[in-house]
């Protein structure tokens, strides 16, 4: 375990010379177990949202389900240095104005260990799964991922 | 962007506000005292404005719910009320405006009115804000003396809701402890955040709240100064009460300002707003913070 999560801190690309057909879809959150949100949604909402579902981030989507962007812990951090408003204004703004566009995302049928070095290279815990039109279908989670890659590794050994 | 909103419906004149419209005036009367005297003041009105070339629309309330006494000037009533503001309206052929304090008198209100107004006080009540979507006429939307300028955003969502999508902002003080009212000049470019057209009254925001015991003060001498400032910061309409002898007008008669004032006043405003579109054409726009 202490190899695997070495090679995130340092960015190494090694979970890829895994031997496995698993795919991004056969560990990822569906769409309707993540927290997914209008970009109209006020940041009070979002945080909530964040609580109740446990997971540092909140897709951000239209209404046709295309990926906006994606609000996240360390976007609420960066927030909190940056903009000077009172709590009660940030509270209420509409999360559209503070989301992360244009950010990471993967596909369904993207290989599991490719995903997984995605997100060590980038340091990222979550990665948005789309389709071929930008829809959102899941979520891929980091330790789900890394659960069952670990359980690979040791069936392998 | 800020989307303009078009008051006027039939045969009066329309009014633009928002975007790119030259300066808007809403004004008249606190409330409507007599026939006679609400023709002569929008005569006056529509003087003033039509020399400068200003927009305008006619407020004056057939009922003022808000007074501090229970034997101050209520109003004429809304029938009395209304059937004057339609004679002003086809007189002038200028769209009219009042506010009006309970939600089963919005429909009638709307009847009548281009420009249906939401008092301060009630700016966030769910009943007052349904029935004034409902009335499809624009709704010039107070912000309360209570209320931060950022929490405007729930009641105009509360008014999009119920299928309105032509609204007006206004600023007109906000309470700084007992008696007393500032104007936080911040308030504009966060409403403007909404995207609807923002305003600002002049003459409520330099009222003092029941200062009089049971009335409330005022110190006029201040409304050129928040004039030229609110201009200055991008409103889309200036709003202000006018009268002819505000010693003796039956409602606000220590904020209404005297009418032998509103063509300076309003010819400065015009000024500052026009001067701030053609400094922002030069200098681009007021966006000075770090963008993501």
């Amino acid at each position: 375990m202490s190899c695997v999560l070495n090679c995130y801190k340092s960015g190494e690309k090694t979970v890829s010379t895994l031997k496995t057909d698993l795919t991004v879809a056969n560990v990822m959150l569906p769409a309707h177990e993540i927290p997914v949100a209008p970009t109209s949604t006020i940041l009070k909402e979002i945080l909530d949202m964040m609580g109740r579902y446990r997971l540092g981030i909140v897709c951000i989507t239209n209404q046709a389900g295309k990926l906006e962007g994606v609000f996240t812990d360390g976007d609420v951090r960066r927030l909190l240095l940056k903009d000077q408003k009172p709590f009660a204004a940030l509270f209420n703004d509409d999360i559209g104005v503070h989301i992360t566009k244009n950010c990471t995302t993967t596909t369904a049928d993207a290989p599991l260990t490719v995903a997984v070095d995605v997100m060590g290279s980038k340091r990222i815990w979550d990665l948005p799964v789309v389709g071929q039109d930008g829809v959102l279908v899941g979520l891929l989670h980091l330790h789900p991922a890394v659960s069952t890659l670990l359980d690979l590794r040791k069936r392998q050994e | 962007m800020i989307k303009t909103i078009t008051v006027g419906y039939g045969a009066v004149r329309q009014v633009k506000i928002g975007g790119k419209e030259p300066l808007a005036f809403i004004g008249g009367p606190c409330a409507i005292e007599n026939r006679d005297h609400a023709f002569m003041m929008a005569a006056r009105v529509g003087a003033i404005c039509d020399k400068l070339a200003i927009p305008w629309i006619y407020k004056s309330c057939f009922d003022k719910d808000c007074r501090s006494a229970p034997d101050s000037f209520h109003g004429l009533g809304m029938e009395g009320g209304l059937k004057i503001l339609e004679e002003i309206r086809k007189e002038f052929g200028v769209p009219v405006s009042s506010d009006f304090s309970a939600a089963d008198w919005a429909a009638a209100t709307g009847e009548v009115c281009d420009l249906v107004q939401v008092p301060a006080y009630l700016c966030r009540q769910t009943n007052i804000l349904r029935a004034a979507a409902r009335t499809k006429r624009p709704v010039h939307l107070k912000k309360g003396q209570f209320m931060s300028p950022w929490n405007m955003k729930n009641s105009v969502r509360k008014i999009e809701h119920w299928g309105g999508d032509e609204i007006l902002l206004t600023d007109r003080g906000t309470f700084f402890g007992y008696n007393m009212q500032v104007n936080d000049f911040r308030c504009f470019p966060i409403m403007m955040e909404t995207g609807y057209p923002v305003c600002m009254d002049v003459s409520h925001s330099i009222q003092l709240p029941t200062s009089m015991g049971n009335a409330s003060g005022g110190q006029r001498e201040f409304i050129p100064y928040l004039a030229r400032a609110a201009a200055a910061c991008g409103i889309n309409a200036l709003f202000c009460e006018v009268h002819d002898d505000p010693d003796n007008a039956l409602s606000d008669a220590n904020t209404v300002m005297d009418i032998k004032y509103l063509e300076r006043v309003l010819a400065q405003a015009k000024a500052c707003h026009e001067l701030r579109l053609e400094l922002l054409q030069k200098w681009g726009e007021d966006r000075v913070h770090l963008e993501n």
